[in-house]
């Protein structure tokens, strides 16, 4: 599927308006409902190539629920500044720890 | 997964959604193929996700609740930020202590703006999405008053046909009076050069006969000799006579 193009499986007359948030291929269950037995085929059922699909209809779903309403409030911006503090964090993580206060634990 | 779980929520928080507009003009909408039930349309909601302390979802919350009741989830932070403190997981450096000076008046600020804020851009909200729909409606209504007027317009064009008999009618009138004018105007030249003939033929008889008798008196009297004179006297005198003795 190449970039920016809709989903194979989304057809315009079956499912209306494309909803970016929606997964249009065939249901699975969900990873919560997953036996720890089925895990294996579970996973071997997702692609690789997949995961940045799901990462972009995870955007759009945290977008449907905190940013698209009308009346939102402060709490997307707070949302996005706690996580990128928590993201940079990791990312700085080796530099902080020269920066300890105390040697042992 | 708690991602997972707190943006499922989404799907099912109908009464915070607005009603879309029951009408469409995409074909696609209305083709048979359309599954409404698996696939419905969307809808904006008016109202975001619940959010605890500004920013955690309140699902978070909900999930902790059935296993540890209330205080769970800020049992589980508190004893996570510990965690992450004495074990030095995360450094208190000094970069820590100016966050924590600016975190302190962003709260500060939140909790006093906040809802002036809120409410002031909710308001500019409304009346922009009033504005649209203000306009909308007022298309329609001026539409339909057009309509109105084009009936009227339409009903008064209806009455133009009655007054086109009326018209009609005059002129019928006019050209009765005119033709009948016309009539009485031949009428009377055709008496006045009629009364001409008979006058020309009167004059005529009457000169022929005054012409006439004088000629014929005058031949008469030219006829009579004188011993028709003569006669004709003698015999008056005689009647005369005649008559005189009887009137004593």
């Amino acid at each position: 599927m190449a970039l920016g193009e809709y989903p194979a499986e989304y057809n315009p007359k079956v499912h209306g308006p494309y909803d970016p948030a929606r997964f249009y291929g065939k249901p699975d269950t969900p990873f919560g409902q997953v036996k720890l037995g089925e895990l294996g085929s579970w996973l071997g059922r997702r692609s690789v190539g997949g995961i940045p699909s799901a990462i972009s209809r995870a955007w759009w779903r945290w977008q449907h629920k905190y940013v698209q309403p009308k009346k939102t409030g402060i709490a997307p911006f707070l949302q996005l500044m706690v996580g990128s503090m928590a993201f940079f964090y990791m990312l700085n993580y080796g530099k902080m720890v020269h920066h300890r206060n105390y040697k042992h634990h | 997964m708690l991602s997972r779980l707190a943006l499922r929520s989404v799907q099912e928080a109908r009464p915070f959604l607005v009603a879309v507009r029951p009408t469409s003009t995409t074909a696609v909408n209305k083709a048979t193929e359309r599954d409404e039930v698996n696939f419905p349309r969307r809808a904006r909601p008016v109202e975001p996700g619940k959010v605890r302390m500004g920013f955690l979802p309140e699902e978070w919350f909900q999930f902790f609740y059935s296993k540890t009741g209330v205080t769970g989830p800020y049992m589980f932070g508190v004893g996570l930020t510990t965690f992450l403190c004495s074990k030095e997981i995360y450094v208190m450096e000094h970069e820590f202590y100016t966050g924590l000076s600016i975190f302190v008046m962003a709260v500060y600020a939140i909790k006093k703006l906040g809802p002036g804020i809120a409410n002031y851009l909710d308001k500019e909200i409304e009346d922009i999405e009033g504005s649209w729909v203000k306009y909308r409606q007022e298309s329609v209504e001026g539409l339909k008053q057009a309509v109105e007027d084009e009936k009227k317009a339409q009903w008064e064009a209806e009455g133009q046909k009655i007054l086109f008999d009326a018209k009609r009618e005059n002129v019928a009138l006019q050209l009765e009076a005119a033709y009948r004018e016309r009539l009485a105007t031949v009428h009377s030249e055709v008496k006045k050069r009629l009364d001409y003939q008979l006058e020309t033929a009167n004059v005529k008889t009457r000169i022929e006969q005054k012409h006439m008798v004088n000629w014929i008196v005058n031949n008469v009297k030219a006829s009579i000799t004188p011993a028709q004179e003569a006669a004709a006297l003698k015999q008056c005198f005689a009647d005369l006579k005649g008559l005189a003795p009887q009137s004593a």
